[in-house]
């Protein structure tokens, strides 16, 4: 019984001082962290649509739902959002600009974790650049080896495009 | 003194965690696929054996043998969050390439057969130096499988593309080539082995 209380003791003293180190850690990183991920975030939105001077998030909740990209005067350009979907060996994000008229200015896949040399290529131009400037997603070609991971990308970005038109066309 | 430094260069090439020990197999399957992962990984993999080395060996006369495991278990997983943190933090990029398999290391083989086998009998300076040793081995390895790995699959090195035209056998960027390069190698690490001894 002694010995039993002992264990406890000492298992429990560890616990403790990992929990409180990290507890440490954590506030020292947890700024820097929300830091990067905003920063992260703000530089693809500029990517896809380099037109705007500024973006405002649109929120339901705490879930951000698309961005407003702004100009100089505060006016409305178009609007940018991330779209994700299942690819063949990670979730695809990607980010994406599109104009009022809803025409899509640019893409960038975000995160992928796809087969290296096969499925990455999702992220190259010659496949991203086949976004620019369409209404419809239709014509774009999937990446020859690659189907899963490019329908991915094209089918997550149409099905969001196509809800955010609604709202974009609403007055 | 001699004795001391072999505790550091066995890891290397003697007692190689991943060609000789085979420990740690499943996170070296799915990261080598870049040379950048591999050199991410290794130092992460490092970092938290060579923390949790030093930590177990200092209490090694606290800790009763029958919680060892629980104990061992709670230090490196305090080490993986915190090299976990630093990551987010300051390489958000690597964090990204590497996913899952950085909280993984938790159950890195490598870090828990290294505090059962030798840290929990061990001085602290030799801890230290089997933490190193064995994570400079399980790095080298992991660098060389990424080498071939990501030259072969996908033509590239450092995701700089050496020769033009060079069509790259896919199979070596998905696991089965990782199965393929792996296997190889370790029986060219025995041949090798066997013609010395």
């Amino acid at each position: 019984m002694k010995e039993m209380a002992r264990y406890a003791a000492v298992l429990g003293t560890i616990c403790l001082v990992a929990s409180a180190s990290l507890a440490v850690v954590n506030s020292l990183t947890r700024d820097k962290i929300i830091a990067q991920a905003q920063a992260e975030e703000e530089a693809s939105l500029k990517e896809v649509m380099p037109a705007a001077d500024h973006f405002e998030a649109v929120k339901k909740d705490t879930e951000t739902l698309y961005y407003r990209a702004l100009d100089k005067d505060g006016s409305l350009i178009g609007i940018c959002f991330k779209a994700e979907a299942k690819g063949y060996s990670s979730t695809v994000q990607t980010v994406a600009g599109m104009f009022k008229d809803g025409t899509i200015n640019a893409i960038k896949v975000v995160s992928q974790n796809e087969t290296p040399g096969l499925g990455t290529k999702v992220t190259e131009p010659s496949f991203t650049d086949q976004f620019k400037g369409k209404k419809g997603l239709e014509e774009v070609q999937a990446i020859t080896g690659a189907t899963i991971s490019s329908r991915a990308v094209i089918d997550s970005v149409a099905k969001k495009a196509e809800e955010l038109k609604g709202i974009l066309n609403a007055p | 003194m001699k004795k001391l430094l072999s505790e550091f260069t066995k890891g290397i090439v003697k007692e190689n965690p991943t060609f000789v020990l085979m420990l740690g197999l499943c996170p070296t399957l799915a990261v080598s696929v870049t040379v950048i992962n591999g050199i991410g990984m290794g130092i992460a993999a490092t970092f938290v054996l060579l923390s949790a080395n030093i930590i177990i060996s200092l209490l090694k006369n606290i800790i009763p043998a029958r919680v060892r495991i629980p104990c061992f278990i709670v230090v490196i997983a305090t080490f993986v969050t915190i090299v976990e943190m630093a990551m987010k933090a300051y390489s958000p990029a690597l964090n990204r390439a590497l996913g899952i398999y950085v909280p993984l290391i938790v159950v890195n083989c490598i870090v828990l057969g290294r505090a059962e086998a030798f840290a929990q009998k061990a001085s602290v300076g030799r801890a230290i130096l089997d933490g190193l040793g064995m994570g400079l081995g399980f790095t080298l390895a992991l660098i060389l499988i990424c080498a071939i790995r990501e030259f072969l699959g996908a033509g590239t090195l450092m995701n700089y593309s050496l020769i033009k035209g060079f069509e790259p056998a896919r199979v070596f960027g998905m696991p089965s080539g990782a199965l393929l390069v792996i296997g190889l190698l370790v029986g060219l690490f025995n041949v090798l082995k066997n013609r010395k001894g």
